[in-house]
């Protein structure tokens, strides 16, 4: 990877919308382990997954039976396999590489979250319904076990922990949420009564309970990837952040031992004493002044940002914490609510989608490194003294001419051998890993004739500084006076790519360049280009844009 | 087997010797890949086409027609399904390689010069670009749509290719420079060289993308260690101060650096001791271009206008 060279004064996090994607109207997404897809799930009950390089789209799921909203998405460990949960109750396990489903079971209740087994090839999955108690449902027989939502001891309203159906008698739930450990052993469910619940889905009991102060609702349980931190949503308008004590595998015998140790304490003291012992609160974020409630919030791919979204309606605003639990950033987008959120597994990327059903991609924003083109000049933060030696100004022709390499050239080199990728260490090699579905080209259709796409070209683009330098004189100069502004619409609903701002060497140097033609290599130009995003075969014609046939 | 690690002797070295010449081109052949997996072989010439062979038998299994200008470079997938041709006629055109009639899928139109240089990125789904227009194009690769135009340089951009992950792009050209860019922005990361001469006439990096081997227009070629920035190892002893020779590393059977040069040979320099240990001769111009098998010890090389020709060199195993 790139790491070695990559700039590491610029922050973590992203700060401005560098792209939209549209297709359709789109309701939830969720990166592949690597980032490099995104499945989208659409209001028309299809699922699309985007290749997230080219910002292009790798594949379309549509099934025929299914043409109501996608509630959630959800992505096998190793990406072979998708879990599309939808409002007519359904959950489809999709085979990624081929397009097909592979099972589709139906439930009692639509589910508002589908989350599959973290194992490699899972069979089983967790379903959160809309509003009962959420359920595991091994998706290659149908069958579904309730799991519990309170202490069984505490009477009242339990779910039968049995397989029968959900009795109408019971009290019904408000939605409960739940997630499964890093490596699926232990479902956290977080209920209605503002209690976390450790539970052992194999043998359908509750191990443990952390109750949450002020006991409201919790809205969302998820956990960071590495398995070490959990972060709950309440109604009361605050996000936690516990820390896991257990360890990563081997949860329930530690739980078993745990048990042991609690001695002379029953029913629920006993599973809130267990429950001291494997989570402590770590942190809480809420917005004191506006007291927003949070929509999707979850963890940064290394676990050291936490961003939520605010559940205003008319608001896109994403609220960037660190661990620590500063506030680092508060970022806003257009008039729209907030309905997913999603931050790339290793990129400092976070995508939103909109309640129009676009889907808004985040990133740094990119400033100019300008000892990236000199190698041996490095870029300070401020001004530094610099101490000369006492001979440095003296005259001795002889050393002038030190340029001769002080490298050992009898060293060893080692083309072949690859680091491990130090970021996903709990990839175990068994098995191999969908990474990017293969591009075909898609054909061309024949020809329009040149005429016609130049002229098409010279109408859609006023300022197309994709052209290269060498033809006209100033492309670059005009577009980068534009560095205020990061988004520019277009006419036409077209995807737009947001200008990079330049340093301030740059503003310069364009301002001199401007009259000279450009020849040197450290201009920038902007990337304001015009792309047709759908991947239909008639956009191809609209290529031409970036075309300039100039022959003069 | 063979292997090089300091301690142990290493086996003699057993010369490459010629195999066959392929002879179908009408004009200078510009370059010769092999596929990723090693089945087949495209040669692409000044004749304006590109030639698939089987590398089993080296029958001529297509010969791919469209261009109207010249053929620079060509580049594989790595399913090696699809074909990326580099033209004079500014264009760069995808070909289905399975396909019975080798028909051409795409045609990629932006760059305003001649195009000299292509390569796809390890998920083949983006095609990176380098032309006489001084700019590196990034295309993606399903809709044929440019993603990014980056100028580059303020030359002729010579040679573009990607690093094992896709993440970084190096580029050479003929203003002395060579320059790595992240692919994903187009923003430029390194600057490797930056001398104004001599030219750079073809950059690409080490099978574990952690070294770049560059050739220049002063008989030089150097492998850089390119997160330090300093170069490495040097190897000498051919020729070329007027064309892009290509080279290409040598990994099936010991590490070697493999180039063409000007004097119309073949030559392999041992990795690490950076001696000269063959020169295929046997062209009669000189050799532009010059391919490893993935699995097999084959190089197979190309030669210009006075020779025409494509020649496959093979090495004996050891017992």
């Amino acid at each position: 990877m790139n790491a070695p060279i990559i700039d590491p004064l610029q922050g973590d996090f992203p700060e401005v919308i560098e792209e939209y994607l549209e297709h359709g109207v789109m309701k939830c997404i969720a990166f592949n382990r690597r980032g490099t897809l995104l499945a989208a799930g659409c209001s028309d009950g299809s699922c699309i997954i985007w290749d997230f390089e080219t910002r292009g789209i790798a594949k379309e799921l549509r099934d025929k039976d299914c043409i109501v909203a996608i509630t959630s998405v959800c992505w096998s460990k190793y990406g072979h396999r998708i879990l599309v949960s939808a409002a007519d109750r359904s959950l489809t396990l999709w085979d990624v590489m081929k397009g097909e489903k592979i099972s589709r079971t139906t439930l009692q209740q639509t589910p508002l979250q589908a989350r599959l087994h973290p194992g490699s090839t899972p069979s089983l999955c967790l379903a959160c319904p809309l509003s009962s108690a959420p359920m595991i449902v091994d998706l290659n027989t149908g069958s579904t076990t309730v799991l519990p939502v309170s202490d069984p001891d505490t009477g009242n309203g339990a779910a039968p922990p049995s397989r029968n159906k959900f009795s109408d008698g019971s009290l019904p739930f408000t939605p409960t949420a739940a997630c499964f450990n890093k490596y699926g052993d232990i479902v956290y469910v977080g209920n209605s009564k503002g209690e976390i619940l450790v539970v052992d889905y194999k043998s359908i009991q509750v191990r443990a309970m952390v109750p949450i102060s002020g006991a409201t609702v919790i809205k969302n349980i998820v956990f960071s990837r590495n398995g070490q931190y959990l972060l709950t949503n309440s109604n009361d308008r605050t996000i936690r952040i516990y820390e896991n004590l257990l360890p990563l595998k081997d949860g329930l015998k530690t739980l078993d031992n745990i048990n042991e140790t609690v001695d002379g304490l029953d029913g629920v003291e006993k599973l809130k004493a267990v429950g001291s012992k494997c989570l402590t609160l770590f942190r809480e974020f809420q917005d004191s002044i506006t007291k927003v409630h949070w929509k999707a919030p979850c963890f940064s791919g290394d676990g050291e940002w936490v961003i939520g979204g605010s559940a205003s309606k008319g608001e896109h605003k994403i609220y960037i914490w660190d661990r620590a639990g500063h506030l680092v950033k508060i970022l806003e987008g257009p008039k729209e609510a907030l309905i997913d959120l999603a931050w790339h597994p290793v990129h400092p990327i976070v995508v939103s989608v909109s309640l129009t059903g676009l889907i808004y991609i985040w990133a740094k924003d990119y400033t100019e490194n300008w000892s990236a083109f000199a190698p041996d000049f490095k870029e300070l933060e401020e001004n530094e003294e610099y101490v000369e030696r006492e001979d440095e100004f003296d005259l001795i022709p002889e050393t002038e001419k030190v340029k001769e390499s002080d490298v050992n050239e009898d060293d060893e080199v080692d083309i072949v051998t690859v680091d491990k990728d130090s970021a996903f260490s709990d990839s175990d090699m068994s098995e191999e890993e969908l990474c990017f579905l293969p591009a075909i080209p898609s054909p061309d259709i024949p020809e329009a004739p040149e005429k016609c796409m130049e002229s098409l070209s010279k109408l859609v683009e006023s300022n197309n500084s994709g052209s290269p330098l060498s033809e006209e004189g100033e492309p670059n100069g005009r577009a980068m006076n534009h560095a205020s502004s990061p988004l520019e619409e277009d006419a036409g609903g077209t995807r737009v790519k947001r200008k990079r701002k330049p340093s301030e060497k740059g503003l310069e140097l364009q301002a001199e360049k401007v009259r000279k033609p450009l020849k040197s290599s450290g201009s920038r130009s902007s990337k304001l280009k015009n792309k047709s995003v759908v991947d239909h075969d008639t956009g191809n014609g609209l290529y031409g844009d970036d075309v300039s046939d100039d022959d003069n | 087997m063979a292997n090089m690690s300091s301690g142990s002797q290493p086996p003699p070295y057993e010369p490459y010797r010629h195999l066959k010449t392929l002879n179908a081109h009408e004009r200078a052949v510009s370059c010769v890949k092999f596929s990723i997996d090693g089945t087949l072989l495209a040669s692409a010439s000044l004749d304006k086409t590109v030639i698939i062979w089987s590398s089993a038998n080296f029958a001529l299994l297509h010969r791919l027609v469209g261009h109207s200008e010249g053929v620079s470079d060509v580049a594989w997938s790595y399913d090696s399904h699809y074909i990326c041709s580099a033209s004079d006629d500014r264009t760069l055109r995808i070909w289905d390689a399975l396909s019975p009639t080798g028909e051409c899928v795409k045609t990629l139109r932006g760059h305003s010069n001649f195009v000299f240089c292509v390569n796809f990125n390890p998920q083949s789904n983006l095609i990176v670009s380098g032309s006489f227009d001084e700019t590196i194009r990034i295309w993606e690769v399903k809709t044929g749509r440019c993603l990014h135009s980056i100028p580059a340089h303020a030359l002729p951009v010579t040679s573009v290719s990607f690093n094992r992950d896709g993440s970084l792009i190096v580029s050479g050209s003929h203003d002395g420079t060579c320059k790595i860019w992240d692919a994903a922005s187009g923003t430029c990361l390194k600057t490797l060289i930056e001398d104004k001469v001599p030219a750079v006439s073809f950059a690409k990096f080490s099978p574990n993308g952690k070294f770049i081997l560059v050739a220049t227009l002063n008989d030089t070629l150097k492998l850089w260690n390119y997160s330090t920035g300093k170069f490495l190892k040097s190897y000498i002893g051919h020729v070329n101060r007027v064309y892009c020779v290509t080279s290409t590393f040598s990994v099936t059977n010991g590490k070697y650096i493999v180039s063409g040069s000007e004097d119309h040979c073949v030559y392999l320099w041992d990795i690490q001791g950076k001696n000269m240990v063959q020169k295929l001769e046997g062209h009669s111009d000189t050799v532009i271009s010059v391919t490893c098998h993935p699995n097999v010890n084959m190089i197979a090389s190309a030669s210009l206008d006075g020779d025409r020709t494509v020649r496959i060199w093979v090495q004996d195993a050891h017992d």
